[in-house]
């Protein structure tokens, strides 16, 4: 009887603290509205020492035929407590995010960007499509001797090139040896200087540079900028250049492009050539839509002048035309850039204006 | 030089049965570039481009010659015609007659063949309409039958010629000179010519100029609707002095881009015969005068020698002896062989283009076909590229996209200024290298700072946006004595915020190019503000200088806001310039951060705080700026010891002991 009654009272004390417990975490648990809240509830009763643990903890003054009601009656309010704070965080979260509110069309923290001068882009493209095939990037005086513009390059004092509507004179008393001081009006300056700095051929080189020509309209300004490759070497040939110059277009122009070399005339280039690539736009067609393509003649684009390299500019370069030959060509940097961008400024001035809506464009 | 030339003219000295489409495509290939076609319904006309070289080009013969050489090649059979240049002075018989010329040619270097006839009982009046339909299908404005019959000889033959009015130079004196300068002639299209002196002219014995040779008749000895006796003139002339008046003058007639680029002496002689001849056909012309020929140097054909494997290592491929005999001979060389060797004459047409055996491979190759050439790349090979321009490229490279990404935009400008723009930076125009032939003030002297451009760039955008931050990496040119000048790249900054910007701007490129360590010092540098400014050293080598623009040059360039400037000397920022910064190993132990608030004191700015302080303390490891706000400096000291960790105690004695040194 005793037994039967200490039983019973043990039985109706714990199921009074059950339910205490339950309806305590009931009430508290609608009081959570935030994360910290829940975090701290949750801790109270599921935590180390919280109020589950410390009921479970009294199971060794259980009496021994009621240990497993107990413990599975604990484990029961246990699990209730779980699944109800799990949904209670849910709600709590789905709640802040409700509240949450941002503009996602308004524009980001503005972050600093300049621009460099679509020239610079240019050279650097350039630059890269010919170092791939062993050729250096070298730089030459702007202001030159006429006998590296001229002289060695075949172009002797009386040709038209040389007179003052073609080339800018620099006011400064001419050199006995070199004769006067003037602006390169191309990047073709450079070849003899290459050819002495080198001495004895392979010569790889690549030449980007500002030139200077007195011409100032919508299409010429008086300072551009030329691409100049020259190559020397034994056994070389019309074919080399061919095939350098498909190589670039296929690369600068993309993959689909086709070249071909015309006859021409330069002094410091025999034979010499003009340049024409595929026009892009109609597809080397000549024709767009059945009428006649407004960008190019007939399907092809003219890129510019090259050659296999004169006699007498080997010479004027210390280099033997028997045993060595070599190809050059120069190109103007504003005008292939353009072609391949497609982008028609029809007022070049506008590179070398400073205006900063067009240089915060690149 | 572009011509232009019909079908049918062409078909009167060419046998081919190719149409006008072919021509353009076959010849386009290999020789003169056919622009374009026209349709005009009986005939075709092109529109031809000839390079300088290939004068001889410039007519329906030149065209022809050239299409013999090269149709062949696309399978088109293609042969020269009996035609007007194979004419002689024979077919003249012996010329006389009641009209003389008194002819006088002071240099003969100013004409190297002179030949005239007077031809009398012509009757003005239209020319025949195949003449007038194919000029007009030129271009050539059809006047009457003895201007058309010049203009048509130019045409066929590429060589001009003029006709005078025998009747209105009353002496009949021919005096070939140079002008004095300021000489004028009157022209026949009625203008007044003020002559640069040095130009080939005529003068008619009573000191009036009836001629600008090579360019342009004149008004005083025009052919006329009742004009009765013609000097039918042709000449070859001195082209640089052609070239130079045409220039100077600015008279670009199309005589004198023919002349300009010199002309065969040989071509004269069937030029006038088949001029008399059709001005006997057409205009009723008796020929009325001696023939005179003054031609002291006749052309003897020169010879090249090459071989087969001349033109091969050229080409790349092999050519055989067949396709160079078919080639040359098209074109009108003679070819013998000797042993393996070719010999070619020259025909005189070529003489002045044709000089080596390049020349020979040249011709060969380009009818031959550079589009039947394969393409190759030849053998890469290493060469070495200098290191110091690797080393420039590589950071020119750098610090622009540095700065575009920082948000300056670069500016490109011209390499020469104006002495106003030099003049409004306070800098003298006459101490700069200038042009000699400028075409615009604009572009005069020689930049020796980038500067002055980025001043006028400022002032150019004023009001295009409200933050402005530009940059230009270029050359400058500094004269040097009986020297090409020392071009030297500079990098200019300009914005218009603040003092600190401009400096911080320099102070994180040089960070990001892992330069430590730049002196600065105050300077008195005329350009800008004389207490905003100051100049920049690495290890004692000079960088540059920055501050803000001095006001007066502000004004004088009429900008409204300061603007704030630096400018280095880009080979000291490669010198100083590594890959990577030195490594400082990590220190283990704690660093304890103090502040410290001073007032703002002339006499003692922040360089001078630091020197005291690091002097002060063996623990002071950084110093950074908070902030500066009105006139107190708020600055936070690290402290740390190498070896131990440090006590906060023993920081703020330190920190203690700096503030004795320091002006309070």
């Amino acid at each position: 009887m005793f037994i039967d009654n200490f039983r019973l009272r043990f039985y109706i004390l714990f199921m009074e603290s059950i339910q205490q417990l339950r309806s305590q975490f009931q009430q508290e648990l609608l009081s959570i509205s935030t994360l910290t809240q829940h975090e701290e509830i949750s801790i109270k009763y599921l935590g180390r020492s919280g109020s589950i643990n410390t009921l479970l903890k009294t199971i060794k003054d259980v009496p021994l035929e009621q240990k497993k009601e107990f413990g599975a009656t604990v484990n029961g309010l246990k699990k209730e407590i779980e699944h109800a704070l799990e949904e209670k965080k849910q709600q709590v979260l789905s709640q802040t995010e409700d509240a949450q509110y941002t503009d996602v069309t308004l524009p980001g923290t503005p972050y600093a960007r300049g621009s460099v001068h679509l020239v610079t882009i240019a050279i650097e493209e350039i630059s890269r499509v010919f170092s791939k095939l062993g050729f250096n990037r070298m730089s030459y005086p702007e202001i030159e001797w006429e006998q590296y513009s001229f002289e060695n390059l075949n172009m002797p004092p009386e040709h038209p090139a040389r007179d003052d509507f073609e080339t800018f004179f620099v006011d400064h008393q001419p050199s006995d040896v070199f004769g006067k001081m003037i602006l390169s009006p191309h990047t073709s300056s450079g070849q003899t200087r290459e050819m002495q700095r080198v001495q004895k051929p392979p010569i790889r080189m690549i030449n980007l540079a500002k030139c200077y020509r007195p011409n100032w309209d919508a299409s010429h300004v008086p300072m551009f900028h030329q691409f100049e490759g020259l190559c020397v070497d034994t056994g070389i040939t019309i074919s080399h250049l061919k095939g350098t110059i498909d190589y670039f277009a296929k690369e600068f122009f993309g993959a689909n492009r086709k070249t071909r070399i015309r006859p021409f005339h330069f002094q410091f280039t025999e034979p010499s050539f003009e340049v024409d690539v595929s026009c892009g736009v109609c597809d080397g067609t000549g024709i767009i839509d059945g009428t006649k393509c407004k960008i190019c003649k007939s399907g092809w684009l003219e890129l510019g002048g090259a050659g296999m390299v004169h006699p007498n500019v080997l010479k004027a370069g210390g280099i033997d035309s028997d045993v060595y030959s070599g190809w050059a060509f120069g190109f103007g940097i504003e005008r292939t850039f353009m072609m391949k961008e497609g982008l028609n400024l029809d007022d070049i001035r506008v590179l070398y204006s400073g205006d900063v809506r067009f240089l915060e464009q690149f | 030089m572009n011509i232009k030339i019909t079908h049918n003219w062409l078909l009167d000295y060419l046998e081919t049965p190719a149409g006008p489409y072919d021509l353009q495509k076959y010849l386009s290939l290999c020789g003169p570039s056919f622009e374009r076609v026209f349709d005009h319904t009986n005939d075709y006309s092109f529109d031809i481009e000839v390079t300088a070289n290939r004068v001889d080009m410039a007519s329906v013969l030149g065209v022809a010659q050239e299409a013999q050489a090269i149709l062949p090649r696309f399978n088109i059979a293609a042969q020269l015609k009996q035609n007007p240049s194979q004419l002689t002075f024979k077919e003249l018989g012996t010329p006389t007659g009641e009209k003389k010329l008194e002819i006088h040619l002071t240099d003969p270097s100013l004409c190297s063949r002179f030949a005239a006839i007077v031809l009398s009982d012509i009757k003005i009046g239209p020319a025949p309409d195949y003449i007038r339909e194919r000029l007009r299908m030129c271009d050539i404005k059809s006047i009457n039958n003895v201007v058309d019959i010049s203009n048509y000889l130019m045409v066929s033959l590429g060589q001009p010629t003029h006709m005078f009015d025998y009747d209105k130079l009353k002496q009949a004196k021919m005096t070939m000179r140079e002008s004095r300068p300021g000489e004028i002639v009157k022209t026949l299209d009625e203008k007044e010519i003020e002559l640069p002196g040095g130009d080939i002219v005529m003068e008619d014995g009573e000191g009036n100029l009836f001629d600008l040779c090579g360019i342009m008749g004149g008004d005083n000895s025009a052919i006329s609707p009742d004009t009765k006796n013609v000097i039918l003139f042709v000449q070859t002339y001195n082209k640089r002095k052609i070239r130079r008046t045409s220039m100077k003058t600015g008279q670009r007639t199309i005589a004198a881009t023919y002349f300009e680029k010199g002309l065969d002496e040989e071509r004269v002689e069937p030029t006038l015969v088949y001029g008399v001849q059709l001005l006997q056909k057409y205009a009723n012309a008796k020929i009325n005068s001696p023939l005179y020929d003054i031609y002291p140097h006749p052309y003897t054909p020169k010879t090249i020698s090459f071989t087969l494997h001349d033109i091969t290592r050229i080409m790349g491929v092999t050519v055989s002896e067949k396709d160079v005999n078919d080639i040359l001979g098209g074109l009108g060389f003679g070819l013998k062989k000797e042993g393996d060797t070719f010999v070619a004459t020259v025909p005189s047409h070529r003489k002045d283009d044709i000089e080596i055996k390049a020349d020979i491979v040249e011709e060969v190759a380009r009818v031959w076909g550079y589009h039947n050439l394969p393409n190759e790349i030849q053998t890469t090979t290493y060469v070495k590229q200098p290191k110091e321009l690797e080393q420039l490229f590589l950071l020119q490279s750098k610090v622009k996209y540095f700065l575009k990404d920082i948000g300056l935009h670069e500016s490109m400008n011209y390499s020469m200024v104006s002495a106003e723009l030099l003049q409004k930076c306070g800098l003298d125009p006459y101490a700069h290298l200038a042009l000699e032939n400028t075409i615009s003030e604009e572009t005069k002297y020689f930049r020796q700072s980038l500067i002055p451009s980025l001043v006028k760039n400022m002032k150019d955008n004023q009001g295009k946006k409200d933050v402005l931050k530009l940059f230009e990496l270029a050359k400058v040119y500094l004269p040097r004595n009986n020297d090409l000048p020392d071009e030297q790249y500079r990098l200019a900054i300009a914005v218009t915020t603040d003092f600190s910007d401009v400096k911080g701007i320099v102070e994180v490129l040089l960070r990001d190019l892992h330069i430590h360590g730049f002196q600065i010092k105050r300077s008195q540098n005329s350009l800008y503000a004389p207490h905003v400014q100051a100049e920049l050293f690495l290890n004692e080598e000079f960088l540059g200088t920055l501050g803000q623009l001095k006001q007066a040059y502000q004004l004088s360039n009429g900008i409204e806001k300061p603007i704030f400037i630096a400018e280095l000397h880009f080979q000291t920022l490669i010198h100083h310039y590594r890959i990577v910064p030195l490594y400082q190993a990590l220190n283990p132990y704690a660093v304890i951060k103090l502040d410290l608030t001073l007032p703002c004191n002339k006499k003692q700015d922040f360089s001078e705080i630091k020197q005291q302080a690091f002097a002060s303390s063996e623990f002071l490891r950084t110093i950074d700026v908070l902030s500066q706000y009105q006139d107190k400096l708020t600055l936070r000291f690290y402290f740390a010891a190498k070896d131990r960790n440090l006590s906060e105690q023993e920081a703020k004695n330190e920190l203690e002991k700096i503030k004795k040194n320091l002006l309070q």
